[in-house]
């Protein structure tokens, strides 16, 4: 389908309702239609054709209750956005097939907004991703080793478990209200390596 | 908040929240999240009646909502309802993650137009659309079972029944066309 910027939108409503056009027919319906109300209205149309015809399926409630933007809400400022991209970024490069706490992990992430800190130190490559809420921390090293993972908060220091090795990473997810100062991680060499939570 | 356009019929059109589609329009996320809460359900059925997969169609769902949340003018309440717009959009992504992946691809040909009945919980919207479907001509009704309930494009649809695309294209919207007709009383088709 061959549609001119000034063309009007015609039978191909329907045909861009029930998904049957290629992206460049639908980036010419749009473009055409963001000018022209009468051609928006009539894509309206056909979308409520198609409502009309799936109100026969019963709704149904997703599987998990989610948030459905994980990273907009007014209260978060924009700047917000990049490093969260940046974040889950990582974590699909640094699981390349799903692991059981990555799949917790991303749920998380997907549910609720968070924020992530990189370790350093003198121990290997590593990160830490946590909720804003602080409602959970996620721990990602680089290898498989296993490490101790500890949070500080002042002088208080309490052990949040140790990682586990999942592919080519270790990894350790947990759930946690208490806001620490920065999280530490050490093996049995006495290597030690910290991220500041901001 | 302000409920406004009552249902144009009995049942079948929704009543619009006006507040919200204006919020939604203005991209804000309240009015996103609260767009998911009212639609949510529905455009995940529609997405499920398609893709067979719950985490397929929930993550269609999200993948919808955050495509429109990162375009600028994606919706206009002038358009029509969000709840059209929104389950067309679900439906649309569903169809697209059917045909890009091999699994979806294999799926399309062994998917049977009985499925779309299957998930059909109100007897009476199940009647109605019945009937309207069964008002298409059998040439007409061919093209609606393949294109729009198994999802299969318009080029697969053209070869299955051997008739041009065009003719595909015809008949697929005359159809929709006379569905909206029977469907949506007063609504008549817009030309």
């Amino acid at each position: 389908m061959q549609m001119q910027a000034n063309e009007h939108i015609g039978e191909a409503a329907e045909l861009y309702a029930a998904g049957q056009l290629d992206a460049a027919e639908i980036a010419a319906i749009e473009a055409h239609a963001s000018a022209c109300e009468a051609c928006l209205r009539r894509l309206g149309e056909a979308e409520e054709t198609v409502l009309a015809l799936e109100r026969v399926n019963k709704p149904l409630a997703p599987p998990a209750a989610t948030n459905v933007l994980p990273f907009a809400r007014r209260q978060i400022s924009p700047w917000w956005l990049l490093p969260a991209m940046a974040a889950a970024l990582l974590v699909g490069m640094l699981w390349p097939r799903a692991q059981p706490q990555h799949n917790v992990a991303m749920l998380a992430m997907v549910n609720g907004h968070f924020s992530h800190a990189q370790f350093a130190g003198t121990g290997p490559k590593a990160k830490v991703l946590y909720a804003r809420d602080r409602s959970w921390y996620y721990v990602i090293v680089a290898g498989t080793g296993r490490y101790d993972v500890y949070g500080v908060a002042g002088d208080n220091r309490a052990s949040l478990g140790s990682t586990n090795a999942a592919g080519s990473t270790s990894e350790l997810f947990v759930k946690n209200k208490e806001r620490f100062d920065h999280l530490e991680l050490r093996d049995g060499s006495g290597a030690m390596e910290t991220a500041t939570i901001r | 908040m302000v409920t406004a356009f009552a249902s144009r019929t009995a049942r079948s059109v929704s009543v619009r929240d006006v507040s919200l589609e204006d919020a939604f329009a203005r991209r804000e996320a309240d009015a996103y999240e609260g767009a998911y809460r009212s639609f949510g359900p529905r455009m995940y059925s529609t997405a499920l009646r398609l893709l067979r997969d719950a985490e397929a169609a929930r993550e269609c769902v999200h993948d919808v909502f955050l495509h429109l949340w990162r375009r600028q003018n994606a919706y206009a309440a002038q358009r029509g309802s969000l709840e059209a717009f929104l389950v067309t959009c679900a439906r649309n992504a569903a169809l697209t993650q059917l045909r890009t992946f091999s699994r979806g691809r294999a799926a399309i040909g062994k998917f049977p137009a009985e499925v779309a009945y299957e998930m059909e919980e109100d007897p009476i919207e199940r009647e109605r659309v019945a009937r309207a479907l069964r008002q298409l001509t059998s040439d007409q009704s061919d093209v609606v079972q393949r294109a729009y309930y198994r999802g299969m494009t318009l080029s697969e649809v053209a070869a299955d029944l051997t008739i041009p695309i065009g003719t595909v294209k015809g008949r697929l919207s005359t159809a929709l066309r006379a569905l909206r007709a029977s469907l949506i009383p007063g609504n008549a088709d817009a030309g």
